[in-house]
């Protein structure tokens, strides 16, 4: 499943990176705040972010646990592995490098 | 890749977790939004529980599980057809998988030592050992981190109570459990310094000791000294030579003679090449100190040898070529016998295909792919394949039990220990993914073959047509059988033939007395002839007895060979001859029963001091002196110098001196009296009518003239052991090949006609009823097989002509490769079966109700 069209392609592993890096939460929640940080311009479906979430526990970047919600529901909390760290810090330099060479295009094209 | 794994043993928790995950996100939702948006906003449920599934799949091993899975319940309804086809590759596998077993620990075993890649066998001066001195003085150079010796050929005698028995011992330098790193099970190892500690072999020690707990630092009197027992080796030890050579004891070398071979631990790091280096430069001092003595311009640094103890590059080094060559045949006739396993296997799935052409026409029909299909129909194979490697496993281990157990009748003691190990699992593995490819890959092909629509319409018995391909498999495994029944039906007939065929001497009336005295007890060649002369006297005198005498080498048990330069009175030009030397004390030629054919043989009179006196074979007597007759002529030897001049005596019959197999032998017999050899081991041959009456008279004759010799009496038919190994071996091994081959091929064949015979019961009916002769419909049959068989019959023939001419080395001259006898026995063998597969299937349709055959649909 491709990421939602307004995502650029392979940023939504960035994006639930660089969100669990403050702290551990569950499916709900990263898609909720990914839509409040980016002031609902994001929005994730679901359909892409369990997949995305599956995947990246394959690669050994997050580890999953069972735990308690806010509202006292049993939900899955997500956290980030070293490992998905270093993949955070790796994928964040890669798209400052990607972002500022289109805008070096954008300003002198 | 670890993860996905582990995943595939928690698929139910995995599914409960992502439903409480969805349905927790969904809650989440629907208190925000409301429940119905919610649901709209997250699409397919189902959808997205698959995507997050397959990003935990390994998709082509949860295809092949199932596929398997699926295989496993086809053949649980198929038990008869799943027996069959498991029981065919159990046997091939199984034969297949020993035979390497085999091949393995002969010729690839590990010794058991530290490190074998640095350890190195080293020769110089072109000597397999050299003595003590020698030894010393290079062990003492350092030039490498350690140098040992040992000589595996050794004797010695172990005497306990009155009794006295010969044990085959490993004589090492007192360094040589260090250098070469040798584990022992219990005690200690020889430690330098040590010279009167014995280590015991596991099976010494449990065949002769009764595998006392207490063994340690108990007496041996051994060569008529004590020695204590400090070690003993673990069940599993291997020497450094290999092969099996399994001594009873290790110990120290006793005296400054004994001849050692080398062995060096070479420094981490060091190589062959600048081993070899550094051992040819203290050659070079050694012959300052010790010059060889063969011959002028000698070197001691002449034709040395480094040799690493394991792997490839040793066995190049050891002339082992017959060996190879017979475990290379071995291994291609299993070869054989694994390929007719799955053809059965093959025509049993493509029969299988035929019958399931509707399941797989439909499931074409319903969109799976021919690829998918052919991969599950390859599944099914493969799961045979598995169970019959399994089951092939278990015949394997027993078949190595069986063998491991085998005493082989050889002159030296030799323990086959053959165990399963990695390299065996990886062959069997290879093994069972091959004949999965090599059995299932063309049934499930065909089975595929052809379109959807086609396969549809037409019925199993309207397609199945001749069976083109079937047939090919009946006479690819017929002509396979040929071969293989070919090579063992010509050793069995090898076996038979060098066990009748007469060796050129009298076997049945000869009996050999081997006496093996403690070299220390005789210090000079005056007592040793003493008791020589006192026991072929005694001997002489014993009733019963027609002639005693006394040999250096007992023919077929050990072997003289040698290759000199020999120059006749007949012309000034040295012949170069390579023949077999023996001396023989007078007597010899009349006790073995080999004739003198001109002059005469040794006499009393030919004693140290006489001219010296020699006698010829045939061959040796043509090739020296043509058609001459040599007796009263004299040759010398021109290395390492011109000897004096030796007259020839006689000229005596052709015989065999160490193999059944070799072919015109030249030989030359020596006065046993005219030697000065310092041997100690004594083979009294005696002469008489009934050999089993005075086995016992003669061990106590000679028993009483020294006890402290060994003494080991049997009738020579017995000692012929050695020389029918080679012929048993291979008669064994391949003669069973062979009827494996011919047993699996039957079954193949057996399957095939009743199941192409049973697809005709209708035809067979409806001409029955029609009022068709039942002989006539009965040579129909029988036609249609009969031409199968000619044809696999003669191609197989065809190629037997030509697989077996190079196992003509492995055959006694007297029998040819391609013996017609082999071949006509091989094809009636093969046509007496192929008739009885076709005849009971062919009468079975015949005894069918015509009604009932008409109505089988």
């Amino acid at each position: 499943m491709p990421p939602s069209a307004e995502l650029l392609p392979g940023t939504l592993y960035l994006l639930i990176l660089k969100i669990l890096a403050r702290g551990p939460l569950h499916g709900y929640a990263i898609a909720r705040r990914i839509k409040d940080s980016s002031e609902d311009a994001l929005e994730i479906e679901e359909g892409s972010l369990y997949p995305a979430l599956n995947r990246m526990l394959v690669k050994g970047w997050l580890t999953a646990e069972w735990g308690v919600s806010e509202n006292n529901r049993k939900a899955r909390f997500y956290s980030l592995t070293p490992e998905g760290r270093k993949q955070l810090e790796h994928e964040s330099r890669q798209f400052d490098k990607l972002i500022e060479a289109i805008q070096l295009v954008m300003r002198t094209a | 890749m670890l993860r996905k794994l582990l995943f595939l043993f928690q698929r139910k928790k995995f599914n409960a977790e992502l439903d409480d995950e969805i349905r927790f996100h969904l809650e989440m939702a629907a208190a925000e939004r409301g429940e119905a948006q919610a649901r709209r906003e997250f699409g397919s449920a189902v959808r997205m529980r698959e995507d997050t599934r397959s990003a935990w799949q390994i998709r082509w091993l949860e295809d092949l599980l199932a596929d398997l899975r699926y295989a496993a319940r086809a053949l649980r309804r198929n038990p008869g057809f799943a027996a069959t086809a498991i029981f065919s590759l159990a046997l091939g596998i199984g034969a297949n998988t020993t035979i390497f077993s085999l091949t393995m620990e002969f010729l690839f075993s590990q010794p058991s030592c530290r490190n074998p890649e640095t350890l190195a066998d080293m020769r110089i001066g072109g000597n397999s050992g050299i003595d003590m001195p020698k030894y010393r003085f290079l062990r003492d150079a350092h030039i490498f981190e350690g140098l040992a010796g040992s000589n595996e050929e050794s004797e010695s005698n172990w005497r306990l109570g009155n009794d006295t028995y010969r044990l085959h011992v490993m004589r090492v330098t007192d360094n040589f459990f260090r250098v070469v790193g040798v584990p022992v099970a219990m005690g200690r190892p020889i430690e330098p310094g040590k010279r009167d500690v014995v280590v015991l072999s596991d099976r010494f020690w449990k065949a002769r000791l009764a595998a006392d707990p207490n063994v340690i630092g108990k007496a041996m009197i051994i060569d008529g000294r004590p020695y204590s027992v400090s070690g003993v080796l673990p069940h599993n030890h291997r020497t450094v030579l290999g092969f099996g050579l399994s001594p009873d004891l290790y110990i120290p070398v006793s005296r400054e003679t004994d001849i050692v071979a080398l062995i060096a631990r070479l420094p981490e790091g060091m190589s062959i090449q600048a081993a070899y280096a550094r051992l040819v430069s203290a050659c070079k001092e050694l012959d300052k100190v010790y010059p060889p003595d063969w011959g002028p311009k000698s070197s001691w640094a002449n034709n040395v040898e480094v040799v690493p103890v394991a792997g490839v590059e040793r066995l190049k080094s050891l002339d082992i070529a017959p060996f190879s060559a017979f475990f290379g045949v071995l291994m291609i006739v299993v070869g054989l016998v694994l390929l007719i396993a799955c053809a059965n296997v093959s025509s049993l799935l493509l029969a299988r295909a035929s019958a399931r052409r509707q399941e797989l026409a439909i499931r074409l029909a319903i969109g799976a792919g021919r690829g998918r299909i052919v991969r599950q129909l390859l599944a099914e194979s493969l799961l045979l394949a598995l169970l019959g490697t399994c089951a092939g496993l278990l015949v394997n281990v027993w078949l190595s039990g069986v063998m491991n157990r085998v005493q082989l009748p050889l002159p030296i003691p030799v323990q086959l220990l053959i165990q399963p190990d990695w390299r065996l699992l990886v062959y069997s593995m290879a093994v069972a993914v091959m004949s999965a490819l090599v059995a299932g890959l063309m049934p499930a092909l065909k089975a595929t073959r052809g379109g959807v629509s086609a396969a549809l319409k037409l019925t199993e018995r309207q397609v199945a047509g001749r069976g083109t391909l079937r047939n090919a498999l009946v006479v690819g495994q017929l002509a396979v059988a040929v071969v293989l029944l070919t090579t063992g039906f010509l050793f069995v007939r090898n076996m038979t033939k060098s066990m009748t065929m007469g060796p050129g001497f009298d076997a049945d009336h000869v009996v050999w007395a081997y006496m093996r005295l403690v070299p220390e007890n005789y210090t000079s060649s005056e007592q040793r002839r003493t008791l020589i002369n006192n026991g072929l006297s005694e001997l002489r005198a014993l009733p019963g007895v027609e002639a005693a005498s006394i040999a250096c080498i007992v023919p077929l048990n050990d072997n003289w060979h040698t290759m000199s330069e020999i120059r006749t009175d007949l012309s000034d030009q040295p012949i170069r001859v390579s023949f077999h030397v023996n001396c023989s004390a007078p007597d010899y030629f009349r006790t073995m029963g080999i004739r003198i054919l001109q002059g005469r043989e040794f006499l009393p009179a030919d004693r140290q001091g006489a001219p010296e006196v020699a006698i010829l074979n045939e061959n040796m007597a043509l090739k020296l002196f043509g058609d001459r007759n040599p007796v009263g002529h004299t040759f010398r030897y021109t290395a390492p110098t011109m000897s004096a001049p030796i007259t020839v005596v006689g000229v005596a019959n052709n015989s065999k001196y160490f193999t059944l197999g070799e072919e015109n032998p030249l030989a030359l017999y020596e006065c046993y009296f005219q030697k000065q050899e310092d041997v100690v081991k004594l083979h009294f041959l005696v002469r008489t009518l009934r050999p089993r009456d005075v086995v016992q008279q003669i061990a106590q004759t000679l028993g009483r003239l020294d006890a402290s010799a060994a003494i080991e009496v049997k009738p020579m038919r017995d000692a012929m052991g050695f020389a029918f190994l080679p012929s048993r071996v291979g008669a064994a091994l391949l003669g069973s090949m062979g009827l494996l081959g011919l047993a699996l091929a039957s079954i193949g064949l057996y399957g095939v006609m009743s199941y192409s015979v049973a697809r005709r019961t209708r035809e067979i009916g409806l001409r029955v009823a029609l009022g068709a002769d039942r002989g006539a419909v009965l040579r129909m049959v029988a036609r249609e097989s009969f031409a199968l068989l000619v044809i696999g019959v003669s191609i197989g023939l065809g190629i037997a002509v030509f697989a077996t001419r190079p196992l003509a080395m492995f055959l006694v001259p007297e029998l040819s490769a391609n013996d017609p006898a082999t071949f006509l026995s091989v094809a009636a063998v093969l046509a007496a079966v192929a008739s009885i597969a076709t005849l009971g299937p062919a009468l079975r349709a015949l005894r069918v109700d015509p009604m009932t055959a008409l109505r089988y649909e």
